[in-house]
């Protein structure tokens, strides 16, 4: 039937609800409203991905009141010779560490969470690097950076000072050069 | 703005809001607080030109019918 000649509320885009509920079977407006629901898709999408950023910075601002640089003793010089680690717990007791007196001499300290899974990582006396045994994962003994394997952040490393003949714990990098 | 700058702007803050939340995620494990604030504060930007912009073309394209 041709439109003009239908009753008003018979008519193509009439208000009349009964006339309504089949609106949407007209495949203009199908591939209309099909496009308009992707739209709100997306925005919902920014919304949420946009919000989910939030407890993150309410997380961030709840630590930043214990996040203090506290200084910890962590051994006496003659503890520990060139080639040996030893294990500490820095900044808090959660957090697992290990301190290398190096081949060459120098004292390093890296909490040893492996950035992949968090295994504890191992100092490797005969290649000289910190290893991870679950996959492994190998770091540079000099910076923590990753070397090989599945590992892509480098360890945090802590910061050292010796006064005498003790070795202090004084702070940590979590994200270093 | 037209419809078609709303569909540019939402899409981009899709893409921009995508990365934010990586970002935010990485700086977050890395204790890198002043980060994750200027992320975040980028992401609800972010949503507010999305939110903008699709009222914006809520408007114009239910208002064409009458
Ligand atoms: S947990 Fe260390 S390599 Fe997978």
């Amino acid at each position: 039937m041709d439109n003009k000649k239908k009753l008003a509320r018979n008519k193509y885009e009439t208000n009349d609800d009964m006339i309504n509920l089949i609106d949407n079977l007209n495949r203009d407006d199908d591939v209309k409203y099909n496009r308009r629901a992707f739209l709100k898709t997306a925005v919902g999408a920014s919304v949420t991905l946009g919000l989910a950023t939030l407890p993150f910075s309410i997380k961030a601002m709840m630590n930043t009141a214990g996040e203090d640089d506290k200084r910890i003793a962590i051994a006496k010089l003659s503890e520990i010779s060139k080639g040996q680690s030893l294990n500490f717990n820095y900044p808090t007791d959660e957090d697992p560490a290990i301190l290398v007196h190096t081949k060459d001499g120098k004292f390093v300290a890296y909490n040893n969470k492996c950035t992949h899974l968090q295994c504890p990582v191992f100092y490797e006396k005969e290649q000289d690097v910190l290893l991870c045994p679950c996959h492994k994962g190998y770091f540079d003994v000099k910076s923590g950076h990753p070397l090989a394997g599945p590992p892509q952040r480098e360890l945090p490393r802590i910061e050292l000072e010796i006064v005498d003949d003790t070795i202090y714990a004084v702070g940590r990098k979590v994200r270093h050069g | 703005m037209d419809k078609k700058t709303c569909w540019i702007v939402i899409f981009l803050s899709l893409a921009v809001n995508v990365v934010m939340l990586q970002w935010t995620v990485e700086a977050y494990f890395g204790l890198e607080y002043e980060r994750v604030y200027l992320f975040t504060s980028i992401a609800c930007l972010s949503v507010l030109a999305a939110l903008a912009a699709f009222f914006r073309w809520r408007n114009l394209e239910y208002k064409e019918k009458k």
